[in-house]
């Protein structure tokens, strides 16, 4: 900020200490999901250990026994991953193509594809049920989970790539076409290179969003496909009897995507504004 | 291969898979929702099957507008919970923004605290909330009130002036599982979790702001407050709307959060109505389903037209 908008002495002290007491107290749920992870059951719900108490690695050590946790995490892992990886390979060409040798429609293209995103999930759910279930005998395997994470997330995926893309100079592309460079080439040297950083970004954005997603992964599986969501989901109500074991199994379930999360959250407005603000 | 076939078989993929999603589930819902189909009905086995012989025209659509209870109480709860999250999470988001739109020790460290909400998933989110901050006897709601209550019952007890204190209340710890405080409880967590969001998307575009206009307004006396007002919210107003766009969108079809939160205890919203109606009536669970899809188009064309103007700039 520019030595201009310098205001009193008092505002100098004022107004960063009011945004760490906000930034503290938007933090404090989650610090406190952390906190509770290391008490027992029974300290939890204790007023007098609130916030002094032996701490104990107990409840991470029982996840496995009280929750069947990495069971979970594995499903979550696995589908996430898969689901990444299938969108980015659909994504990749089409956003390249929509970028680099865009066509009359191309904006029409790009602005129905986020509107796939707007239609209520749960408008299709029954549908989504009645397919997977009574015609294609895919509810809760994996390969629906990824199927349909895959779906939800292409159009916010495409639209993130096509910024980056349209970001890349078209005369370095117009260098390499004079220098002969084929297609692919053209695609994979010099590129796919210099989009690096997006990509990155993207699938991770991609990737966080798929761990997330609580709605089609909670209705279309049961057990054997079964994400983190359905496992907390199925757990709403401890009645404060398992606030311990149950903030060790939420923090290992949103702690590794939060970290994640700082990493990405440059690109994030990019990826939820779809490019409108930059 | 000619110039321009590369391009579109690249697209193909994207575009016939998007084009299956998006068709073949909602024809199918368009379909349910003009007969009449229920998954159990002793009485009439010959409605268990979606069959065309069964076609109802708008009896769906009468049943649900007229004759199911719920159905407007769930549109209102929805425009109720979206319109009080959109609002908070905006105001929060602005005061958030404008607050760290200036350099101060440890600024970074402060934007990765505001922003980590955005990253829990929203099941941990509502299960978090509802029963370890709002519960109102174990969660930190109930803690905080007994607190409170003990504190003035040791006042009360106090020599001499305790009297003083004698007509002080106990207070009552508010639940947050009933059917209009469960909607509350809902909106707290959804704030929680967007705000983070408003707030990094006003912030980047802060980062555009016109210095040089704004020192001009400085020299001409303007205080903080002019400043926002004439400066800064101007400046704002498109991220704001596409803000409120995209969590109006959102949230329309929140879900995880009703179902952990509320099951059972009558707040529902139109995603959770149609959940309920899938149980069985799959005609009327189709005929909302239709309607949430016509309600969220009416916010989409909006976006949409803003996003795409912004599209080729």
């Amino acid at each position: 900020m520019s030595p201009f908008v310098r205001s009193s002495r008092f505002g100098t002290f004022f107004w960063p200490i009011l945004a760490w007491v906000l930034a503290l107290l938007f933090f404090f749920p989650i610090f406190w999901m952390v906190l509770t992870s290391f008490k027992t059951d029974a300290d939890a719900v204790k007023p007098e250990f609130l916030f002094f108490f032996t701490p104990t690695l107990e409840n991470y050590f029982n996840m496995t026994e009280n929750y069947d946790y990495w069971r979970f995490a594995i499903n979550s892992g696995i589908t996430s991953v898969f689901a990444t990886l299938f969108t980015l390979s659909v994504g990749v060409p089409a956003a390249y193509a929509m970028a680099f040798n865009p066509s009359r429609h191309t904006k029409d293209i790009l602005v129905w594809m986020l509107s796939t995103k707007m239609l209520p999930a749960a408008a299709v759910l029954y549908p989504m049920t009645f397919l997977t279930k009574n015609m294609l005998g895919l509810f809760d395997t994996h390969f629906l989970v990824i199927l349909v994470l895959s779906l939800i997330n292409l159009p916010i995926v495409i639209w993130m790539l096509f910024t980056y893309f349209k970001e890349i100079p078209k005369e370095i592309i117009e260098a390499g076409k004079m220098d002969g460079v084929s297609f692919w080439g053209e695609m994979g040297d010099i590129v796919l290179p210099l989009a690096w950083g997006g990509l990155a970004s993207t699938a991770l954005l991609c990737f966080i969003f798929c761990w997330n997603e609580a709605y089609w992964t909670v209705r279309l599986t049961t057990t054997d496909a079964a994400t983190l969501s359905k496992l907390i989901e199925g757990n709403r109500a401890p009645e404060g009897l398992f606030f311990g074991r149950l903030s060790a199994v939420s923090t290992a379930a949103v702690g590794p995507i939060v970290v994640l999360g700082w990493f990405c959250q440059k690109q994030l407005v990019r990826g939820l504004t779809f490019g409108a603000v930059k | 291969m000619s110039n321009r076939t590369l391009p579109r078989l690249l697209q193909t993929p994207a575009v016939v898979l998007l084009l299956m999603w998006m068709l073949v589930p909602l024809s199918m819902t368009l379909f349910f929702s003009f007969i009449r189909y229920v998954l159990n009905n002793l009485r009439r086995p010959e409605w268990t099957s979606p069959d065309i012989a069964n076609w109802r025209g708008f009896g769906n659509y009468e049943y649900v507008l007229y004759q199911a209870k719920d159905f407007w109480f769930a549109v209102q709860n929805s425009l109720f919970i979206v319109g009080s999250v959109i609002f908070l999470t905006v105001v929060f988001g602005l005061a958030i923004a404008v607050l760290v739109n200036r350099t101060f020790p440890g600024r970074g460290i402060v934007r990765v605290l505001f922003i980590s909400p955005f990253f829990v998933m929203p099941a941990v989110n509502a299960v978090l909330w509802i029963n370890m901050i709002l519960d109102p006897v174990l969660g930190l709601n109930g803690l905080a009130i007994e607190g409170i209550n003990n504190t003035i019952s040791t006042l009360q007890n106090l020599p001499g002036i305790g009297s003083f204190f004698a007509l002080w209340p106990e207070i009552e710890p508010l639940s947050f599982r009933a059917t209009q405080t469960s909607a509350y409880a809902v909106i707290i967590m959804v704030t929680w979790q967007w705000t983070p969001f408003a707030a990094l998307i006003f912030m980047t575009s802060l980062q555009s702001e016109d210095q040089q206009q704004k020192e001009a307004a400085i020299l001409d006396g303007a205080g903080v407050w002019a400043q926002f007002m004439h400066l800064t919210l101007p400046h704002l107003a498109r991220p704001i709307a596409i803000v409120v766009m995209i969590q109006a969108i959102f949230h329309l079809s929140l879900y995880a959060e009703i179902e952990i939160v509320s099951r059972g205890n009558g707040n529902k919203n139109l995603p959770y109505l149609i959940g309920e109606f899938a149980s069985n009536n799959i005609g009327a669970a189709s005929a909302t389903g239709i309607m949430a899809v016509i309600l969220a188009n009416i916010v989409a064309i909006f976006l949409l037209r803003i996003i795409g103007k912004s599209l080729m700039d």
